[in-house]
C-alpha cells in the first residue's frame, strides 16, 4: 500500500514537473521514458500507426499506403495536411452528411484513404490516433482552424486542368519516385491502381490534389511546379483507375474485393 | 529417501512422455485433430475479442497454448484460448489501460505470464489435489453464469450497440428497449440473427460443426447486406486484415510500472490461476474417468502452467483447457496427445488460407458465435440432476447467481466457499438411532462426531442426566478429541444426578 503510493506520488511529481517546464515532450522524449501512462503511450502508439500504418495498424488498411504519405512529416507540416486540427471538430462535412467527431473522421481516413474497411469507434487503432492529434493540437484554439491546415487554394489559371499535359509533367517530374504505372517505389507511395487510395477518397479532388502537389511535391523541391502545372498533374492523376468508391453500391464489388483478397493472397496486390 | 522418490516423480512430470506413440491410432487422430482446428478458430477470433486484445492473439493462444499443453500433458484434452479467463483477463486489465490500446496488450503479457508462474507453484504444492474439493455442482454453477455472461456480451455485438459500454446486462436490454429506434443497428441484427438461427437449427444434426457453419451463413449474409447497401449505409463492423506472423517470438516487458500493476491484481491473477486450472483438471478427471486411466493431473497442471507461462513469449495470451472442444476431439476418436498437436499446426494452414476471407467476416456474426457458445455451455442435462439435492441445488443457484450479477472472480470464490460449507453441513449431520431396553438406552451413532456435529448428541443425552445411556460408536468413523470433552462432561454430569453414560469405540 504505502509503496504504491510512493509510487504514485513519485509519478504525479514528476508530471508535474514537466507540466510546470511547459515544453511538449518530443516523441523521441516519450520513447525514451520508462514508464508511460495510458495516454501517453497511446501517443506514441498514434504515432507509430501514423508513421508506418502498414506495420502498426495493418487490421484496417487494404491499401499500401500509409497516413504519412498525405499527411506529410507525421502530420505536422502545414499545408501538407497537418494533423493539429483537433479544435475544428465536431464539424459537419458534406461528403458524409452528419456531424463528424473527430473519432469518426479517423474512421473515414481508413475506409477512403487507406481503402479499408471501417474500425469501431472505440478500436485501439482510432483511440491512439485520436490521443496522437490530440498531442499534436496542444496549443490550437478550440474551434478555429489552426494556421495553414489542410492544403493552399491555388488560384485561377485561366486554363481548364489538362490530363494530356499532366501526363508529361509526370513522367519528367514524378516518375522516378512514384514510378512510371504510378504503383509506387520503395521511396515514394502508389497514386493510382490497387495499391492506392479509393475513389471516394478526398484525395480524389483535382483542385486540392493541385494544391498538396504545388506546396508539397516533387518532395526536395517543393513550390518548383507553376499552379498550372499542378492543376494538370492533378486531372491526369484524377482519371487513373483506382479502387471504387465504398458509398456506391453494388453487389459486383463484392467479386471485386474476393479478387482482391484472393490476389493479396497470392502476393500480388497488398503484401 | 522420499525425498528423492518425490523429486524424482516430479521430474518424470516435467519430461514430455511420448509413451502414447505406440498405441497410436493416427488417422482417426488426425481427423480429430483438424475438427478441432475448423471449431477452434471462430472461437479463437471471438475469445481474443472478449480479452480485448486483437484477433491474431487468439489464434496464436490456439496454436502455442494447445501445442506446449498438449506435448507437456498426457491427455488428448484439447487447451486454447477459454472463455472464463478471457474474460478475466479483460475484467482485470480494463481498470488500469484502453481496451487494446498498446499499455494493455503488455499488461494482459505480464498478466499471463504470472498466472502462469502461480500455476507452476500450484504444481510444485501439489495443487492438483485440491480441485478434488470443487464439487459438480460448483463447475456447472461457473459454466452456466458464464454462459449468461456470453450471451449478454453478446448483445452489444449482435443489436450493434458497440459504443455503449454498461456495466449490467439488463442495462442493455433497458437500451435496447428503450431507445431502440436510435442505437439497435438492423443490419447487425439481421446478421446475427441469421448466425445464431442457423446455429440453433443445425445444432441438433451437426453438433460438431454448427458453429462453423453459422459462422458462414453469417457472414456471408453480413457481407451480402454490406456490399449491398455499403458500408456508410450499414455501419456494420467487420473484422479487418489477420496478419499472422510465422514466427511471433517477443519477450515481454516487464518494468516497474508492469511490477505497480501486479501487484494490485494479485487476487486476479490467482483467480484465472485456480479458474484455469479447475477447468483442465475437471475435464483431465472426467477423461481419466471414462477414457484415458493413465492420465497424471499432475503433469497436466505442469503442462498448463508452463504453457502459459510461455504463452506471452508467443505474443499470446492465457489459456486452459477447453470444454466444448474436448468433447468433440474425444467424441471423433482422440486418445492421445497427436490430436492436440494435430489441430496446433492445422489451425496455422487454416488461418493462412482463411486469412483473406477472415477480413470481410463481420463482427455480429462474431458476436452470434459468443451467443452460441454461451447456450452451448448452459446444459439442462446437467443442470436437472443437480435440483434433486437441496445442497447441489444450492451451491449451483448461490454459483451461477454470482457469475452472472456480480463478477467471474467473486463467483469462483463463491464457488469454492459454497462447495466447502456444504460439504461441511453435509458431513456434520450425525444420524442417532435409539433403542431401549428396560431401563437402559442404547444410541447407535453415524457420522463424524466432531466440534460442528457433537451438539445435536449433546442436546439429546443433556435432556435426562438421570438415564442410564450406551453409546454405540462403531459407525463413527472420525471422532475430534472436542467431541470426547464434551461426552466426558455430559458423564460427569450424569454421575452427580445418578445418571450412567458409557460408550464404545468402534
Amino acid at each position: 500500500m504505502t509503496r504504491n503510493w510512493w509510487c504514485a506520488m513519485a509519478l504525479a511529481a514528476f508530471s508535474f514537473s514537466a507540466m510546470a517546464a511547459g515544453a511538449r515532450p518530443t516523441i523521441e522524449e516519450l520513447k525514451a521514458r520508462p514508464v508511460l501512462d495510458d495516454y501517453e503511450s497511446n501517443i506514441v502508439y498514434g504515432y507509430n500507426i501514423v508513421m508506418e500504418t502498414q506495420r502498426y495498424a495493418p487490421r484496417y488498411v487494404g491499401s499500401r499506403l500509409n497516413c504519412t504519405n498525405c499527411h506529410l512529416k507525421g502530420g505536422t507540416q502545414p499545408e501538407g495536411f497537418p494533423l493539429n486540427v483537433e479544435g475544428v471538430y465536431p464539424r459537419w462535412r458534406a461528403k458524409n452528411g452528419v456531424r463528424n467527431g473527430l473519432g469518426l473522421r479517423i474512421r473515414d481516413c481508413f475506409l477512403y484513404s487507406l481503402n479499408g474497411v471501417m474500425p469501431p469507434e472505440e478500436s485501439p487503432e482510432v483511440q491512439a490516433v485520436a490521443a496522437y492529434i490530440h498531442y499534436l493540437s496542444e496549443g490550437e484554439v478550440i474551434g478555429r482552424p489552426p494556421d495553414r491546415w489542410g492544403v493552399p487554394t491555388l488560384p485561377e489559371t485561366g486554363s481548364d486542368p489538362n490530363p494530356a499535359r499532366g501526363s508529361v509533367v509526370y513522367k519528367q517530374k514524378c516518375a522516378a519516385c512514384h514510378g512510371a504505372d504510378g504503383q509506387g517505389t520503395a521511396a515514394a507511395p502508389p497514386v493510382w491502381g490497387p495499391g492506392s487510395y479509393n475513389a471516394g477518397a478526398g484525395m480524389n479532388n483535382v483542385q486540392r490534389v493541385a494544391g498538396f502537389i504545388w506546396a508539397n511535391m516533387p518532395l526536395g523541391s517543393e513550390r518548383s511546379l507553376t499552379h498550372q502545372e499542378a492543376l494538370d498533374v492533378a486531372a491526369f492523376l484524377h482519371i487513373q483507375l483506382r479502387p471504387f468508391d465504398p458509398r456506391t453500391t453494388n453487389l459486383w464489388k463484392l467479386v471485386e474485393r474476393i479478387a482482391q483478397a484472393v490476389s493479396s493472397f497470392f502476393g500480388a496486390g497488398k503484401p | 529417501m522420499r525425498a528423492t522418490a518425490a523429486i524424482l516423480g516430479m521430474l518424470r512430470e516435467v519430461i514430455p512422455d511420448l509413451r502414447w506413440r505406440r498405441a497410436v491410432d493416427g488417422r482417426r487422430e488426425i481427423v480429430s485433430g483438424l475438427a478441432g482446428a475448423l471449431l477452434v478458430i471462430p472461437q479463437a477470433i471471438t475469445f481474443a475479442y472478449l480479452a480485448g486484445v486483437p484477433p491474431e492473439f487468439g489464434l496464436y493462444c490456439a496454436v502455442f497454448v494447445g501445442l506446449l499443453a498438449s506435448l507437456l500433458g498426457n491427455s488428448p484434452m484439447v487447451g486454447g484460448p477459454n472463455t472464463s479467463v478471457s474474460i478475466l483477463i479483460a475484467a482485470t486489465v480494463m481498470p488500469f489501460s484502453g481496451r487494446g490500446s498498446p499499455l494493455y496488450l503488455e499488461f494482459v503479457f505480464v498478466l499471463s505470464l504470472a498466472v502462469g508462474v502461480v500455476q507452476l507453484a500450484i504444481w510444485l504444492l501439489r495443487g492438483a489435489h485440491l480441485f478434488r474439493y470443487f464439487s459438480p455442482a460448483a463447475i456447472t454453477g461457473i459454466k452456466t453464469g458464464v454462459g449468461i455472461l456470453l450471451i449478454s456480451s453478446a448483445l452489444e455485438g449482435t443489436l450493434g450497440l458497440a459504443p455503449l459500454s454498461t456495466q449490467f446486462f439488463y442495462e442493455k436490454f433497458d437500451v435496447a428497449l428503450t431507445a431502440w429506434d436510435s442505437t439497435v443497428n438492423p443490419y447487425a441484427v439481421v446478421t446475427s440473427a441469421v448466425t445464431i438461427g442457423c446455429g440453433l437449427a443445425l445444432r441438433r444434426r451437426w453438433c460438431r460443426s454448427y458453429i462453423m457453419l453459422a459462422v458462414l451463413a453469417g457472414g456471408v449474409m453480413g457481407c451480402g447486406l454490406y456490399f449491398a447497401y455499403g458500408p456508410v449505409t450499414t455501419q456494420l463492423e467487420l473484422l479487418g486484415h489477420v496478419t499472422l506472423r510465422a514466427w511471433p517470438f517477443q519477450v515481454p516487458r516487464v518494468t516497474p510500472q508492469h511490477w505497480l500493476f501486479l501487484e494490485q491484481v494479485i487476487p486476479s491473477i490467482f483467480a484465472i490461476a485456480v479458474l484455469g486450472l479447475a477447468q483442465s483438471l475437471v475435464i483431465a478427471r472426467d477423461l481419466k474417468a471414462r477414457i484415458a486411466p493413465d492420465i497424471d493431473l499432475h503433469k497436466e497442471v505442469f503442462a498448463q502452467g508452463v504453457a502459459n507461462m510461455a504463452s506471452p513469449f508467443f505474443s499470446t495470451f492465457a489459456g486452459s483447457g477447453s470444454f466444448n472442444r474436448t468433447a468433440v476431439a474425444v467424441e471423433m476418436g482422440a486418445r492421445t496427445p497427436l490430436s492436440g498437436i494435430v489441430a496446433a499446426f492445422a489451425v496455422v494452414l487454416l488461418a493462412w488460407v482463411l486469412g483473406p476471407l477472415l477480413t470481410y467476416l463481420p463482427m455480429p456474426a462474431v458476436a452470434g458465435v459468443l451467443a452460441l457458445v454461451g447456450m452451448g455451455m448452459i446444459r439442462r442435462r446437467e443442470i436437472r440432476p443437480l435440483f434433486q439435492s437441496f445442497g447441489d441445488a444450492a451451491v449451483f443457484s448461490v454459483t451461477t447467481f454470482s457469475v452472472a450479477f456480480l463478477d467471474l472472480s467473486t463467483g469462483i470464490l463463491v464457488a469454492v466457499v459454497a462447495s466447502v460449507v456444504f460439504f461441511m453441513v453435509r458431513a456434520s449431520d450425525v444420524k442417532l438411532t435409539i433403542s431401549v431396553e428396560g431401563e437402559q438406552e442404547r444410541i447407535a451413532v453415524t457420522g463424524n462426531l466432531y466440534y460442528a456435529s457433537v451438539d445435536g448428541l449433546a442436546k439429546h443425552l443433556r435432556t435426562d442426566p438421570t438415564r442410564d445411556s450406551v453409546l454405540d460408536l462403531s459407525r463413527v468413523p472420525y471422532c475430534d478429541p472436542f467431541a470426547v470433552s464434551v461426552m466426558e462432561a455430559i458423564r460427569a454430569e450424569r454421575e452427580r444426578a445418578g445418571g450412567r453414560l458409557e460408550w464404545a469405540a468402534g
